[in-house]
């Protein structure tokens, strides 16, 4: 049986940024692994400067890695035929100046789509991303969340097999974002594969099936997004039929009462609580936000690598 | 790669315009002056308006890739199942088709006045078809430039690669303005007189669409090594 090809595959990929005068090297991506499987949602994460811009660029064959390849939908990156079945949207959209619905039968035909299909497809995507009614008006009098809605449709276009969004819901407002999230969902559901950049931790953690951390150029973290939330150090004992002072920090609800402790006390507190003549409810990891796991993996904030003089 | 084209003539339209008010000099000229006494200074001013669009070409193949780079919008494009190449021959068709609308709009003019003026007028579209001709090479090695050099480097070295045969030709011998024929073709509209029925030579015509496919194979082997993405991070 033959292994299904990833969506996305990078495989020891390093990009080296250098300066042709002064002899400066900034190193962007440093042995770069990731694949990211068919049919998910996979959240793309990391500080400024960690290399999530330059990684996506390399992918749709925009940059050339230094060292390494890799592969996107079975074919190598920066293959034109392959990018027919690819939807991008970029960081700061920037589209030309011309009737919205216009712009998306021009994209749409760059990607060898035509005849009637072209304009019907452009109705539905603007009506995905709610700009129907927008249709007709220029997209450089677009407001920059409305610009990004337009972005978002040139990108669903083609009825892509793989969605790469670069900061997808940086500019949009809350009713906007639910929007994004819908779509991305229902994408996911069609069977398509999406590639998910963001620095919006709250909207990662709500959609995402996997996530991977990159820092200074390095994958860091990845995981599930269930498995990373999971706190390793600490427990929440939920316990009913014991007073709240006789454990430091616990907290009352609903009747219950919940430990907090650290996974190494656990057994001896459980014991407490039976000894007290408690029952013990539940016992479950403590659930960390995307931000805490973000910011632990990324501590140690500084600028990508550099050598050479800067 | 149409499409390509057709989004760059419409991106210069702007430019294109203003080049196309020189034109419109000429027919309003046409339309008060005593041609029978003007007659050479039409001819003259004619030529004048006419060698400008390689000017031009040069300008739009320089700038071509560098504003889309800065404005970002090639992101949107060649994230589409667009091949590099693809790409530069659309933007090379562009180049090509803006200084044709030039030159058709100055040819339909020059064929109205310099005719009122008595001057045979089939001379005027061959002069066109040579003025086509080097701004489609001019422009396409300005392209090649700007695959790796900033506009204004890109024009230099472009003004200096169509200079030195012409140079050549002044100092060495006449044929080195052949080598990269723009001199030659500019020259051939700046010397027509059209008293006398001219030369209808086409071998530099044919020998600048040859060299056009050269520095484009050139350009797209440069380009397709090129990172397009400025980083943003």
């Amino acid at each position: 049986m033959t292994e299904m090809p990833a969506a996305l595959e990078f495989d020891s990929v390093s990009k080296e940024y250098r300066s042709v005068f002064s002899r400066q090297c900034l190193r962007a991506l440093d042995g770069f692994d990731l694949r990211v499987e068919a049919g998910e949602i996979f959240g793309f994460l990391g500080p400024n400067g960690a290399g999530k811009s330059t990684a996506i660029h390399i992918a749709m064959g925009f940059m050339r890695p230094t060292s390494g390849q890799g592969h996107m939908l079975g074919r190598p990156f920066g293959d034109a035929w392959t990018r027919r079945h690819v939807g991008f949207l970029a960081e700061n959209v920037a589209l030309y100046h011309r009737r919205v619905d216009r712009l998306l039968c021009f994209y749409g035909a760059l990607n060898r789509m035509g005849g009637t299909r072209l304009g019907e497809r452009a109705r539905e995507v603007l009506q995905m991303v709610g700009l129907q009614d927008q249709a007709k008006r220029n997209a450089g009098k677009f407001s920059r969340g409305m610009l990004q809605r337009a972005g978002l449709a040139q990108a669903l276009m083609n009825d892509p097999k793989l969605l790469i969004l670069d900061e997808p819901t940086s500019a949009l407002d809350p009713l906007a974002r639910v929007m994004v999230r819908e779509l991305i969902r229902s994408a996911r559901e069609a069977g398509k594969t999406i590639f998910l950049s963001s620095h919006l931790l709250s909207e990662v953690e709500l959609i995402c099936d996997r996530v991977a951390v990159l820092h200074r150029g390095k994958l860091v973290r990845l995981g599930r997004t269930a498995d990373l939330l999971q706190s390793t150090e600490q427990t929440e004992i939920v316990t009913r039929g014991v007073a709240l002072q006789d454990f430091a920090g616990a907290v009352t609800h609903d009747g219950v009462v919940s430990i907090t402790v650290p996974i190494s006390t656990q057994r001896g507190v459980m014991q407490r609580v039976w000894e007290l003549g408690g029952e013990i409810v539940s016992v479950n990891p403590v659930r960390r936000s995307l931000e805490q796991v973000f910011l632990e993996v990324t501590a140690d904030s500084q600028p990508p690598q550099t050598d050479g003089r800067l | 790669m149409l499409l390509i084209a057709f989004n760059f003539v419409r991106e210069q339209r702007w430019p294109i315009f203003v080049l196309l008010l020189w034109v419109l000099l000429l027919a309003f000229l046409g339309l008060v002056a005593d041609i029978p006494r003007m007659r050479e200074d039409l001819l003259f001013l004619f030529k004048q308006v006419a060698v400008y669009v390689v000017a031009f070409s040069i300008f739009f193949g320089g700038s071509a890739i560098y504003n889309e780079r800065k404005s970002r919008r090639i992101l949107a494009v060649l994230s589409k199942a667009v091949r590099r190449e693809q790409y530069l021959s659309g933007l090379v068709l562009g180049v090509t088709t803006a200084c044709g609308i030039y030159c058709f709009a100055l040819g339909l003019t020059g064929s109205w006045t310099l005719g009122a003026a008595g001057f045979p007028i089939s001379r005027v579209w061959f002069l066109m078809v040579c003025l086509v001709a080097a701004c489609m090479l001019a422009g396409t090695v300005a392209l090649m430039f700007s695959t790796f050099l900033n506009p204004f480097l890109a024009a230099g070295a472009t003004a200096l690669m169509l200079g030195v045969p012409w140079i050549a030709s002044q100092t060495v011998a006449a044929r080195w303005a052949y080598v990269i024929p723009v001199s030659a073709l500019t020259t051939t509209v700046l010397n027509s007189t059209f008293n006398v029925p001219g030369n209808t030579e086409w071998f530099p015509v044919c020998l600048a669409v040859l060299e056009t496919a050269v520095f484009w194979v050139i350009a797209a082997k440069i380009f397709s090594r090129v990172d397009i993405a400025v980083a943003v991070e």
